[in-house]
């Protein structure tokens, strides 16, 4: 990333991601308020995940192959890449931004004191998981993630979320979306072990890591390289896809719509 | 302008999402539960998952200890490999499947193949530690994926969709009513082989009778060949199976008319490419060494938004702007995925549709001016000099040209012969030079010669002609414009064309140019021919961090070491003129010579008669419905989809198509009913992508020797034939051509080394003898083991190698199979700074061929060098003059998508993430026309409306209206047909969005009727359609 772009934003954005890298070192628990104790998973590991931009191409590959792999209904999505137009402050050249979106298994997830049920938790390896055995549907979790991580889904009635595919990592297998990742943008490991590829990119690119809405105090352990911090506040973008529009110019609507 | 007030970065969010589908995104999530509570719903009151954490998620396909690596399959499921259909780059990948049900779980890449794995494993590699290597274990899977791309990911939906045709039809009603009746196999061939009143609408005649090999169609005209030319046989492109469909259509059935999809895909762009590597018969092209290169212009073409081969270029662009090893810019009417500021050195230049030569041509002056060209490599006059020099092949820069106006060799170099020193067309019949000391020398007998040479030489018969050197012709030709004049034309400003050029110049032989699509432009062959010209420029072919040809393929389906698949008993070779006139000179015609006889004017031909084009389906089909040169009476098409891909093809043909009376017979071989094979009589169901057998290769884009190999790795979903077959293209060419007794087919039709003969009764009888000569070519693969077996999911493979081929086959075979094909290892691929697969031919600045060829629309001469012209209608005149731009102010161009294709539109996993496709229309254009964003629009052209959604931005160039392609169907899907009374699903949105083909047009200056198509090549014309929109509603 240039230096004209490193404006105060930018700044904040940084030595907040930086930040959230602390408690991991010590432990996550320490000086988290309000938050269950966490329970299940390894508590040997903690997994995170650092999403290369400079090696993002926008292809959606990520999106389809964690649709597939994790059965998510049409329409609902456990991670996707949105895709912006953006104009360079300095120069006024016209490029794409491409960001990929998921859950930040946060290290002070807002999303889990607020379930009435304790239906949502964070598993000692700090993947956020649901209990859809308990889960009721309330969706107070829904809007509690300020990242729209989460949805209900329409079959089981019940949060459904981005597990970092833990189903696949119990198996030592790699999720869906990193597997499947086309330019090598997504690094997932544990984050404790400091001779993962994600540790050692971690250590190596500390300076230059952003995390989504740091301001928030949610701690996320998606780690952002060659993030535009404009991004890093939620952009006040206006879809793009506005009428899907039949061959006459009538509106449809979207056919997955729930 | 009160907008230019607004904080451009601030504005430029607007234009949130494109891609990850407006509607579609997890903003959704917002409003729904909101919602539910609202409507007190407590309790989870929907289906119970699998597991209360992991929900519905597939189980794992094996697993891997942590500690030990040891890796465990899951008995319930395989992993096999094979090829991907959902592009032509045709990646090699692995599928899961689950053994209890054959459904097709999930898709990722092959981690042999290059296509798919930047640094693809050894053959050597067992396939269990394959498995590993892609796997969480010590975060292998991380330093190489191999992996399948969203539509890559999406295809397998298309083995169950709704959509599919899984049985044999014939229509019921007129053709194009989509109404069917289901048929028996043996009835369709009985029927299509047979002929009779298959309508009820007179006689019709079948492949028996159009099977006529001596009869010539038209005794006037000799050159059209036999009646057997009648059939007109089409494909998509080769996914694997082109040479069995050729086997059938040139050797057995023996007619010439065969056509595919390249005409309205990138054939202007493979003719320059021809025309500059001396390859007027195969069109050969390059692509960018990414990893090597420093500097790269992408001209009309998007890494990472399209291209082929996609992930890998895709993938190579991502990690040389992570690393910065690489400057590149996207020059290119449209801002797509390839221009991040994620990463510094990279940028998109806007330019103007169809403007390309102006931009090239001025990159060539300036670099002509400038010394920015590698001297050292163009001065090297032959091939004794390039070896003298190391490198592997030279350029005829320096070849003198004849350029007296009137003389009967202009336009041919200067030979030896033609000074009478040699036999014309001998071995030392080479091109002429001018030497370092000015002298006229043979270019084989000199070390270096002058690149600029314009002088007068007598020839042997004393004759003074004036002779030119290619770059002589090359300069004038690029000064023929000033700077200022091409950077008006193309719209990019000339201080960033000087720029451009001078970091062209500055990077030396490892800056390169990469172009494709962009190309097919109503002047595209010399746009192509100019921008490939910048390579040659920068003597970057065959180097390192230059332009690569390709390692090519292992070819199964020659005369190889097991069995002669080329040649069998009784091979015909196709006779007679190609329907599209192409690669014939019009001045041996009989019409030509009819005319010259009677004292007539012979130009301009009734048509263009391309002699530089290779057959093209843009001609094939309007030229064949109207009867010119030769009406035909029977069309067989796999796949193909013309009147959806060629730009104003089907308001030109499809009433023609749907008349009997123009064409007799039509059959379609497909799993689902597109937008031409809506018009068939009968409809043959095929395999799809992963129930097919086949073997496909790089296409270019990787610069080791490949072959991927693919096989039914799921049991075809389609009907089956009485001997058990599944229904494919295969078993239809084969029962055809049984049931008419053709050679090549049945029994006794493959020759294997010792010259016993086997039979072709069904499609592993071909594709497994051509996997033996695949696998055991060269030094032969050895025997796959148990372990190999196992975890490639061979099982269901091993009977049909058993009775299919010689025991020392089955193991080399199987270990093929095993791998989903055979690759050169991965390896530096470099002699020092030369590529080891190396172009050898001599480079052409001019090309004598295409300085030789006549435009038969107007008599005369075309350029043997790039220059700049305006787009051009078929009489020559200019586009503009025809249709103004007072009366059409824009130009519609498209681009591919980084998701939906030609036929993706069924696939609900696209959908969901880019439901439709709004147009791309410029800030300044929309206030021009008093549009804005998310205004509902009409574009008219002169062969067209649609209505659109404007997408308003900064992302397009000014005048330029931009058309993402995949969208506007009308068949696939998007209306339901009916069988055997009973409808399709009706689901309003595979109609969505709009096809930039609507807007194409039929060319007003043509008597033949076609649509406008690029003069020398033939190919559509889709970039620069000239529009009109205007506001509908907000």
């Amino acid at each position: 990333m240039d230096s004209i772009r490193r404006s105060l934003l930018g700044q904040l954005a940084r030595l907040s991601a930086g930040a959230a890298l602390v408690p991991i070192a010590s432990l996550a628990s320490a000086g988290i308020n309000d938050q269950p104790p966490r329970r299940e998973g390894d508590s040997s590991k903690r997994y995170g995940m650092l999403i290369d931009l400079r090696q993002c191409i926008g292809c959606q590959a990520c999106t389809v192959a964690c649709h597939i792999e994790n059965a998510a209904p049409l329409g609902s999505f456990r991670t996707t890449v949105s895709q912006y137009e953006v104009q360079h402050q300095e120069s006024g050249e016209v490029a794409t931004f491409m960001l990929p979106r998921l859950c930040n298994h946060c290290e002070n997830p807002p999303c889990i004191p607020v379930c009435p049920v304790e239906a949502t938790f964070q598993r000692q390896d700090g993947i956020v998981v649901v209990d859809s055995d308990r889960c009721v549907g309330c969706a107070y979790c829904v809007n509690a993630c300020p990242y729209d991580a989460r949805f209900i889904n329409e079959r089981t009635q019940t949060a459904d979320k981005c597990t970092f595919c833990a189903h696949r990592l119990e198996a030592g297998l790699l999720p869906a979306c990193v597997e499947s990742c086309v330019g090598g943008a997504r690094i997932i490991g544990d984050m404790r072990d400091p001779e993962s590829q994600i540790s050692r990119m971690l250590d190596e690119y500390r300076d230059e890591l952003m995390v989504l809405q740091p301001e928030k105090n949610t701690l996320p352990q998606v780690f952002y390289l060659g993030m535009d911090e404009r991004f890093v506040t939620r952009p006040d973008a206006e879809p793009v896809a506005l009428e899907v529009l039949d061959p006459h110019g009538k509106e449809m609507g979207y056919e997955f719509r729930h | 302008m009160a907008e230019s007030r607004v904080d451009p970065s601030r504005r430029r969010f607007m234009k949130g999402a494109v891609a990850a589908g407006g509607a579609a995104t997890f903003a959704a999530g917002y409003s729904d539960p909101l919602l539910k509570m609202g409507k007190g719903l407590s309790g989870s009151a929907g289906e119970k998952p699998e597991h209360r954490i992991h929900g519905n998620s597939l189980t794992p396909e094996y697993s891997v200890d942590p500690e030990s690596g040891e890796l465990t399959l899951n008995p319930d499921q395989r992993v096999a490999f094979t090829v991907c259909y959902g592009c032509t780059t045709k990646c090699g990948v692995r599928v899961r499947v689950d053994n209890a049900t054959d459904r097709v779980l999930r898709v990722a890449g092959n981690p042999y193949n290059p296509l798919s794995a930047d640094e693809h494993l050894p053959m050597r590699t067992p396939v269990a530690e394959a498995l590993r290597g892609l796997s969480a274990h010590g975060d292998q899977g991380q330093h190489n994926r191999s992996t399948a791309c969203a539509r890559g990911n999406a295809m397998m939906a298309q083995i169950d969709s709704p959509f599919r045709v899984t049985h044999c039809l014939k229509r019921v009603g007129a053709r194009g009513d989509r109404e069917w009746q289901k048929i028996s196999f043996e009835q369709l061939i009985e029927e299509v082989c047979e002929g009779g009143d298959l309508f009820g609408e007179g006689e019709v005649e079948g492949l028996r009778a159009i099977h006529d090999v001596a009869t010539p169609i038209d005794p006037e005209n000799p050159e059209y060949g036999p009646k057997a030319n009648q059939l007109m046989v089409m494909e998509a492109t080769d996914y694997g199976r082109s040479a069995l469909l050729k086997r059938f259509a040139f050797n057995a059935f023996g007619t010439r008319n065969y056509g595919h999809h390249g005409s309205y895909c990138g054939l202007a762009f493979r003719m320059g490419s021809g025309a500059v590597m001396n390859d007027m018969q195969k069109f050969a092209h390059v692509k960018p060494d990414i990893q090597n290169a420093r500097f790269l212009m992408y001209i009309g073409s998007a890494p990472s938004q399209a291209g082929n081969p996609f992930k890998r270029q895709g993938r190579l662009i991502a990690q040389a702007r992570a690393a910065g090893t690489l400057d590149y810019v996207v020059v290119d009417p449209a801002l797509n995925a390839s221009a991040s500021h994620a990463a510094d050195h990279n940028r998109w230049v806007p330019i103007r549709p169809g403007s390309d030569s102006a931009f090239a041509m001025a990159l060539i002056q300036w670099l002509l001016d400038n010394e920015g060209y590698a001297e050292d490599f163009l001065e090297l006059p032959g091939q004794a000099a390039a070896e003298s020099a190391g490198e592997v092949t030279h350029s005829n820069a320096t070849h003198l040209v004849i350029d007296s106006e009137g003389h009967s060799r202009r336009g041919h170099f200067l030979r030896v012969s033609d000074l009478g020193r040699a036999e014309a067309g001998s071995d030392g019949d080479v091109p002429m030079v001018m030497s370092e000391s000015g002298e006229l020398v043979d270019s084989e007998s000199v070390m270096r010669a002058a690149l600029f040479v314009d002088r007068e030489v007598s020839l042997a018969d004393g004759a003074r002609v004036r002779v030119k050197s290619s770059m002589t012709l090359l300069r004038e030709a690029a000064h023929e414009h000033t700077l200022a004049e091409y950077a008006a034309h193309c719209g990019i400003p000339e201080a960033t064309i000087v720029e451009l050029a001078r970091r062209y110049a500055s990077h030396g032989r490892r800056a390169a140019v990469n172009c494709h699509g962009g190309m097919m432009s109503g002047n595209g062959f010399y746009a192509a021919f100019a921008v490939q010209m910048l390579n040659l420029l920068a003597g970057n072919h065959n180097r390192k961090g230059g332009s690569a040809p390709g390692g090519g393929q292992f070819n199964g389906t020659g005369s190889g070491p097991r069995y002669d698949l080329a040649d069998f008993p009784g091979k015909r070779g196709p006779q007679g003129i190609f329907l599209s006139r192409s690669r014939f000179p019009y001045e041996k015609s009989s019409e030509y010579q009819r005319k010259v006889a009677a004292g007539e004017n012979p130009y301009p031909a009734r048509a263009p008669w391309r002699s530089l084009a290779p057959p093209t389906l843009t001609e094939h089909l309007p030229s064949a419905l109207d009867g010119y040169p030769y009406p035909i009476k029977a069309v067989i098409g796999c796949m193909a989809n013309p009147l959806y891909g060629q730009a104003g093809l089907e308001a030109l043909v499809a009433d023609k198509l749907a008349d009997p009376r123009r064409l007799g017979l039509f059959v379609a071989i497909d799993g689902f009913l597109n937008e031409t094979n809506r018009y068939a009589d009968y409809i043959v169901p095929d395999s799809v992508m992963y129930e097919v057998w086949g073997f496909t290769g790089a296409w270019r884009g990787a610069l080791g020797k490949m072959t991927t190999a693919c096989w039914p790795v799921v049991e075809p979903r389609q009907q089956k034939t009485q001997e058990g077959e599944p229904v494919s293209m295969d078993s239809f060419f084969i029962a055809v051509a049984k049931r008419l007794g053709l050679p090549g087919f049945g029994d006794e039709a493959i020759p294997d080394a010792e010259g016993n003969l086997h039979p072709l009764d069904r499609a592993e009888d071909f594709y497994l003898r051509a996997a033996a000569n695949v696998a055991m070519q060269g030094e032969p693969l050895p025997a796959a083991d148990e372990s190999d077996i196992a975890h490639a999911g061979l099982a269901p493979l091993l009977p049909k190698l058993e009775r299919t081929l010689k025991p020392e086959e089955r193991g080399p075979v199987a270990y093929l199979y095993a791998r989903g094909g055979r690759y050169e290892d991965f390896e530096a691929h470099f002699d020092g700074e030369n590529l080891t697969s190396a172009w050898k031919r001599t480079l052409c600045v001019y090309n004598e061929r295409v300085g030789t060829s006549i435009n038969t629309q107007n008599g005369q001469r075309n350029r043997g060098v790039p220059c700049h012209s305006l787009p051009k209608l078929a009489d020559g005149r200019d586009m503009r003059g025809v249709f103004s731009e007072e009366e059409w102010p824009l130009l519609a161009f498209s681009f591919k998508s980084n998701l939906m294709n030609s036929y993706a539109i069924g696939l609900e996993r696209l959908r969901m993430i880019k439901p439709y496709n709004p147009v791309m229309m410029h800030r300044q254009d929309a206030e021009r026309f008093g549009i804005a964003h998310g205004d509902t629009i009409r574009i008219e052209s002169p062969g067209g409306s649609v209505v659109a959604l404007a997408l308003v931005g900064e992302g397009v160039m000014p005048g330029a209206l931009g058309i993402e392609h995949g969208y506007g169907h009308r068949d696939l899907g998007a209306t339901p047909h009916v069988i055997d009374g009973e409808s399709q699903p009706d689901l309003e949105w595979l109609r969505a969005g709009i096809n930039i083909n609507d807007l194409g047009f039929e060319d007003p200056t043509r008597s033949v009727a076609g649509t406008w198509l690029e003069p020398i090549s033939g190919a559509s014309v889709r970039q620069g359609l000239p529009i009109r929109v205007t506001r509908l509603a907000a």
